[in-house]
């Protein structure tokens, strides 16, 4: 890895480095934005499953958010809950404080959550709510940590959201606890969030490479390890478009190391396991990643053979964030697929060194979202499939173009050696459903009849 | 396809690999996790009566929300009209959730943009962001009208829409001529069906007083129509119903707010950003018809009142017609607004659908049930429920608040329940949430509960079957395609819920068991 210098880590803007950093892009108005950062902020903390997390503002900033991401949990369900205080026309003339204080106490006597998170809204923020005293107090009283998340809508993009919350978890969760075992070659995983089951698959590798999983930020994760993730050797980042900036303050302020890294694509995934043995410094570890990974990616390239008979030479339309936008290029390249149209919206400047890198010259960048212009490098390019999000999805249907959501609300696991097989399966399953040829066959009546006439 | 078939199971059953279930119990030793008696005692609690009693007394928080907000109803009503775009003005993330939810729903992109306020917006108001945003969205997806609507925070800092569109077309943003329409639509007031009233009801008003027109019930061309108007409508197959039936009649209508071309557009390789709506041309037309019907009388509160006020016509308000009586009450109201005989075809129907509640009756007879949904949906589940032998236990109405009437609601329920020896078990819940109804379903058992996708939670914990009538229905395909109302909707219903009791009778059932139910 490159040594990292000084002005990169005090550099905090978007986790874009120095000097050409520039802030999160402001939303456009009139457009089809994206997200908002209360959205961003809660989405990077809601994976800490066994917390409660409580949205101060009118009842639909919960009522619409809440059970639609697929980070899933190995055990505790709390963070699945939708908490509200339910603010209504009186509260933002009188102001709602009393009431979060007593949603707090009642969250606290009935579901003893290890850890409250309160996240403020656009309503709470604009009418002036002390949210940081209300939950000081709170803390202090009830003795759990009572977390202000101070990342109301309209300060900004879903990605700076991240941020905020990665600034909420620095300021007051990482460093207040200690861990219980020997953690001297932790790792911790920052910006990975379990959406169908990935972290599990990562966890595997890391277990049978004997890489100890410190602390999860925030992919299934406890409050708890999230305490003591100060004390870990090392912190890979998965999504650095959202959280690179804690793994910077994580460098400057305990002395961890960090590398950026991806589990899509065996490429990816060997790289990482490697740069993990790599930072704890074990000769042995790197020793066995070696012989792991090799073994890994000789058995993927045998199962995945007849499926790279029919995906080699077609085309993708790529359209996702943050680290997806770079790391599912080398994964379809494996596969023998070709990019030739990829979204950058959501990407850091790495980000988009990162897809440079990976595509070939003539591959279409596409800035700024709206259907029709994804839509339109799909037919200009002749792609065979588009690999997007949910909102775009319903789009692609109506356009009948073969679709592979890899976005938060899928059901497979991408991620790692065994993830690259199930993409691939998806793909071709995608690719081959008889439906794009009936829709795109005219009916037979509108057919020209060579025989009469 | 290949024969190298590889089976590649989902989340559900991969994790219960071996490997994957051991590394889960490893990972207990660091999380200090409560003892398997600990979790069970806790969980038994929750499921006490004594739990239920202090969930009920619960002031201060609202756990798991069964309502949205108004805006996205807003946005709903303005996909009703021709060539329109919603813009939503406010923080942009709000417009996220609104586009995600309603495609989630309906599976089908929903176009709406927002003015993407920011801080500065906050501290200076956000004229510059509608002036910006009214231009960039006319250039970029050419409507010929824009639905605005307001966030939480547009209305927090008190941002005076009228003035702010008056001085988009000053500045020559947008043209004098284009028709901009607006709600104020605070999400911390009422829920998702008073911002789809709202926007119904400035869409009419505003499109007519731009018109220059006086309104004239009955008169001209326009006098023999009817304007009908569904409400927050999540199925589009009630579109097509309304439709049958009104073409079965023989009469001529408007749909004032019709969405359903936008949730029901056919995949031929092109999508376009709008798909039919109400004319409009057709609405300020709409003031000389001869009556209005409406079908969300509770959700179309504001609209009723302008149309009986300002075009002094006469409404037929009725609830989601649910079930055969309301049906029968359907065509009664049409027959009375246009003077014609209700049409043979659906007398035949009818009789069709009383064979069929007959067929299914053992099955359906004395089931309990728990209700949750809007306030006209709640009513005709209630009257079907009803009339087909089910009994309704818990009804659980979470938007039914006190700017909604909610006491008004909770009387005429009442007044219907006790209609019926089947409707004397039944307790009405207005503004409670899905914990509540966990707590009533664990501990006063239910054979099935009927609501949206969201019910689905507090359902499994206590082992009820759930049949998913309503918004939002997210985990199941196409439910929104068939219709629920009108005689065909009433067979729908029927057809839906017995099912579900019969599928649970074979899942009961050891062996081979019965064949012929």
């Amino acid at each position: 890895m490159e040594p990292i210098r000084k002005e990169e880590i005090d550099d905090q803007a978007c986790g874009s480095l120095a000097p050409k950093s520039k802030p999160c892009p402001r939303p456009k108005p009139g457009e089809a934005a994206g997200g908002c950062s209360f959205d961003g902020a809660q989405i990077t903390l809601l994976p800490i499953m066994d917390a409660a997390h409580l949205v101060h503002g009118p009842v639909a900033c919960a009522g619409n958010s809440w059970e639609s991401r697929g980070s899933l949990s190995s055990g505790p369900s709390l963070s699945q809950y939708g908490f509200a205080t339910d603010l209504s026309n009186n509260d933002i003339i009188f102001g709602g404080e009393k009431k979060l204080k007593d949603s707090i106490d009642y969250i606290a006597g009935r579901f003893a959550p290890p850890a409250i998170f309160v996240y403020a809204t656009c309503v709470t923020a604009l009418i002036g709510e002390d949210m940081d005293a209300v939950c000081k107090e709170a803390s202090d009283r009830l003795g759990i940590p009572v977390v202000p998340v101070n990342s109301p809508g309209f300060v900004g993009s879903k990605n700076l959201g991240n941020r905020l919350a990665g600034d909420a978890l620095l300021q007051y969760v990482i460093g207040t606890g200690e861990p219980e075992l020997e953690a001297s070659m932790g790792v911790n995983l920052i910006g990975e969030y379990n959406i169908a089951g990935e972290m599990w698959d990562i966890e595997k590798l890391m277990n049978q490479a004997g890489i100890t999983l410190l602390s999860r930020i925030t992919g299934d994760a406890r409050y708890k390890e999230i305490t003591w993730a100060h004390r870990a050797k090392a912190n890979m980042v998965v999504c650095s478009r959202a959280l690179l900036g804690l793994a910077k303050q994580m460098e400057s302020k305990y002395g961890i190391p960090y590398f950026e890294g991806s589990f899509y694509g065996a490429k990816e995934t060997t790289y990482s396991l490697r740069q993990m043995a790599y930072l704890l410094n074990d000769r042995e570890m790197e020793r066995r990643v070696d012989r792991l990974t090799e073994r890994e990616e000789n058995r993927l390239s045998h199962d995945l053979r007849p499926y790279r008979k029919i995906l080699k030479g077609k085309k993708a339309v790529l359209y996702t964030g943050g680290v997806k936008s770079w790391s599912v290029i080398s994964a379809l390249k494996e596969l023998g697929i070709q990019v030739v149209g990829v979204g950058t919206n959501k990407s850091s400047d790495e980000d988009v060194q990162r897809i440079a890198d990976r595509v070939s010259d003539d591959t279409e960048y596409i800035p700024e979202g709206g259907a029709s212009r994804i839509i339109k490098t799909v037919r200009e390019r002749k792609a065979d499939i588009m690999i997007a999000g949910g909102r775009n999805m319903y789009v692609a249907m109506k356009e009948q173009i073969p679709f592979v959501d890899i976005n938060q609300e899928r059901h497979k696991a991408y991620a790692g050696y065994e993830g690259l097989l199930r993409l691939a399966k998806e793909l071709v399953d995608s690719i081959a459903n008889p439906i794009w040829k009936l829709a795109s066959s005219p009916a037979p009546w509108d057919k020209e009849d060579s025989y009469d006439r | 396809m290949s024969k190298e078939r590889m089976n590649i199971p989902d989340y559900n059953t991969l994790f219960t690999e071996e490997r994957y279930v051991q590394q889960r119990e490893n990972k207990k030793q660091f999380e200090a996790p409560c003892s398997d008696q600990e979790k069970a005692e806790a969980l038994a609690y929750s499921q006490s009566a004594e739990y239920m009693e202090k969930n009920f007394e619960r002031k201060a928080v609202v756990i798991n929300p069964h309502k949205a907000c108004q805006p996205l109803g807003s946005v709903m009503a303005a996909l009703g009209f021709e060539k329109t775009l919603p813009f939503v003005h406010g923080s942009q993330g709000c417009n996220s959730y609104f586009r995600s939810h309603l495609s989630r729903h309906f599976k089908e992109p929903t176009p709406a943009v927002s003015s993407s306020m920011t801080e500065d917006a906050a501290v200076f108001g956000g004229m510059s962001n509608m002036i910006d945003g009214l231009e960039n969205a006319v250039a970029l997806y050419k409507p010929e009208m824009v639905a605005v609507c307001t966030t939480c925070m547009a209305e927090v800092i008190g941002d005076d829409l009228s003035a702010f569109i008056g001085n988009a077309r000053q500045k020559g943003a947008i043209a004098e001529d284009f028709p901009v329409t607006f709600a104020n639509t605070p999400s911390f007031i009422g829920s998702h069906i008073t911002g789809y009233d709202s926007m119904i009801k400035s869409i009419l008003s505003q499109l007519f007083d731009r018109s220059g027109q006086t309104a004239a019930p009955g008169a001209g061309e326009e006098g023999e129509k009817l304007n009908v108007l569904l409400g927050f409508e999540p199925y589009t197959g009630n579109f097509a119903e309304i439709r049958k039936i009104l073409n079965a009649f023989d009469t001529k209508y408007t749909i004032l707010g019709d969405h359903s071309g936008n949730y029901d557009s056919p995949a031929n390789g092109e999508y376009e950003y709008y798909y039919g709506g109400t004319k409009l041309a057709d609405v300020p037309k709409a003031a000389n018809a001869l009556g209005s019907l409406v079908l969300q009388k509770y959700t179309l509160k504001k609209t009723q009142e302008y149309i009986k006020g300002t075009w002094k016509q006469q409404v037929s308000a009725l609830s989601t017609p649910l079930g055969v009586k309301a049906t029968d009450k359907l065509l009664e109201a049409i027959s009375e607004l246009t003077g014609l005989p209700v049409p043979a075809s659906l007398k035949e129907e009818r009789g069709r659908v009383v064979d069929a509640y007959a067929d299914s009756h053992p099955y359906l007879h004395g089931k309990r049930v728990a209700l949750a949904g809007d306030p006209d949906l709640l009513l005709g589940l209630i009257g079907f429920c009803l009339e087909v032998g089910m009994e309704p236990v818990h009804i659980l109405c979470s938007n039914g608040d006190v700017e909604f009437d909610g006491k008004k609601w909770k009387e005429e329920v009442e007044a219907l329940l006790a209609t019926s020896p089947y409707g004397s078990e039944a307790t009405v819940y207005v503004g409670k949430d899905l914990w509540h109804l966990r707590s009533l379903l664990l501990n006063d058992p239910v054979d099935l509960a009927i609501g949206s996708s969201h019910v689905k939670f507090a359902a499994k914990d206590a082992g009820v079957p759930l049949v998913r009538v309503g918004f939002p229905i997210f985990d199941r395909h196409h439910m929104h395609r068939n219709p629920i109302i009108g005689y065909q909707g009433a067979l729908n219903l029927l057809t839906l819920i017995v099912n579900i009791v019969l599928d649970q009778l074979d899942n009961n059932e050891s062996g081979f068991g019965d064949l012929v139910r």
